[in-house]
């Protein structure tokens, strides 16, 4: 093999190796982490599950949000539907806002969910799981409670009627509207 | 009472025919549940049993009883999840890299070894001929005739 030839098939292999390299190190530095309680909450506009329009967390900026992760084809889901609409009717008129991310789901099956369990705070949906990602959500439900200065103030990976959870839900739920 | 039974008999045969008729070839699941990801799992709807899975499969059941053809569910899905819910990357704008990427790859492969195969068996016309042994001329024939001694 002429020398010429041999450096540019040497050239070409390292080229390859360190294209798989700077992969690698993409990959491993921009994995999703679910974001730490005290950093400020990921921003979204996701469009609204019924009807038309879009939602996003930026126009919340001043107000308690209570960010419910949730599908219709989980079941924990199911189980805190209703604890979470009356906690939405307890504090709406302390300003807290409830918003629910409706993920990886069928648009159909999530409307259904919603009318079945007959919530009425503000339901997104984040078909992608784009958004999801960002939060870190391996698995539904989960609920973060966003200050009004935009800081995470509770994570909740799990039901909120779960005991390790119901007793945080609601204090976190105090100190916001407090 | 014949006449009764006549018409349920005609009832029963009419529906599932009528639920059957579709202008065109009904897709089938197990198609589809290769071509499509299970969201949660990141893995084909045939290879996964998780709940998110099972909801797309009866979405998809539901569809394929409708008549709808295998591009619009997959539209559909796309609509609903993104491009990501399916497990082939479409063949239009920026995704295109991902089928013509390997075929380049395998390609330049082809050719970086053709090219090797070519230099390899081409004699470079100024390089001198190599010798039939190892040995100068004398050493030859002083192999000769030890060879021929024993012969």
């Amino acid at each position: 093999m002429s020398g010429r030839l041999k450096l540019t098939g040497q050239v070409l292999a390292l080229a390859c190796v360190a294209g798989l390299l700077a992969l690698l190190v993409w990959r491993l530095t921009h994995q999703e982490h679910a974001p730490k309680v005290g950093s400020e909450a990921p921003s979204f506009t996701l469009r609204r599950l019924e009807g038309s329009g879009s939602v996003s967390l930026a126009s919340l900026r001043g107000k308690t949000v209570v960010l419910n992760f949730w599908a219709s084809w989980c079941d924990p889901c199911k189980a805190e539907a209703k604890t979470l609409e009356r906690a939405w009717e307890a504090y709406r008129a302390r300003g807290v806002v409830f918003v629910g991310v409706d993920f990886h789901d069928v648009t159909g099956d999530a409307r259904r969910f919603v009318a079945v369990h007959g919530l009425t705070f503000a339901m997104v949906q984040d078909g992608s799981g784009d958004v999801t990602g960002r939060y870190g959500i391996s698995q539904v439900p989960e609920t973060y409670v966003v200050g009004p200065d935009g800081r995470i103030v509770a994570h909740m990976a799990g039901p909120v009627t779960g005991a390790p959870f119901a007793a945080e839900f609601r204090s976190a739920l105090a100190k916001a509207a407090a | 009472m014949r006449v009764l039974a006549v018409a349920a008999l005609a009832l029963a045969l009419a529906g599932p025919a009528a639920a059957a008729a579709c202008a065109h070839p009904r897709t089938s699941l197990g198609y589809l549940e290769g071509q499509v990801m299970c969201p949660t799992c990141h893995t084909t709807l045939d290879q996964s049993d998780s709940d998110a899975a099972r909801q797309i499969e009866a979405f998809i059941r539901t569809r394929i009883a409708q008549c709808a053809t295998a591009k619009q569910i997959e539209d559909e899905l796309v609509a609903n999840f993104g491009a990501g819910i399916l497990a082939a990357p479409p063949k239009k704008g920026f995704d295109l890299l991902a089928w013509w990427l390997p075929i380049a790859g395998v390609l330049a492969g082809a050719l970086l070894l053709a090219a090797g195969v070519w230099r390899w068996s081409r004699r470079h016309p100024d390089e001198p001929e190599p010798a039939a042994s190892g040995l100068d001329p004398d050493e030859e024939r002083r192999v000769d005739d030890a060879l021929a001694h024993w012969e």
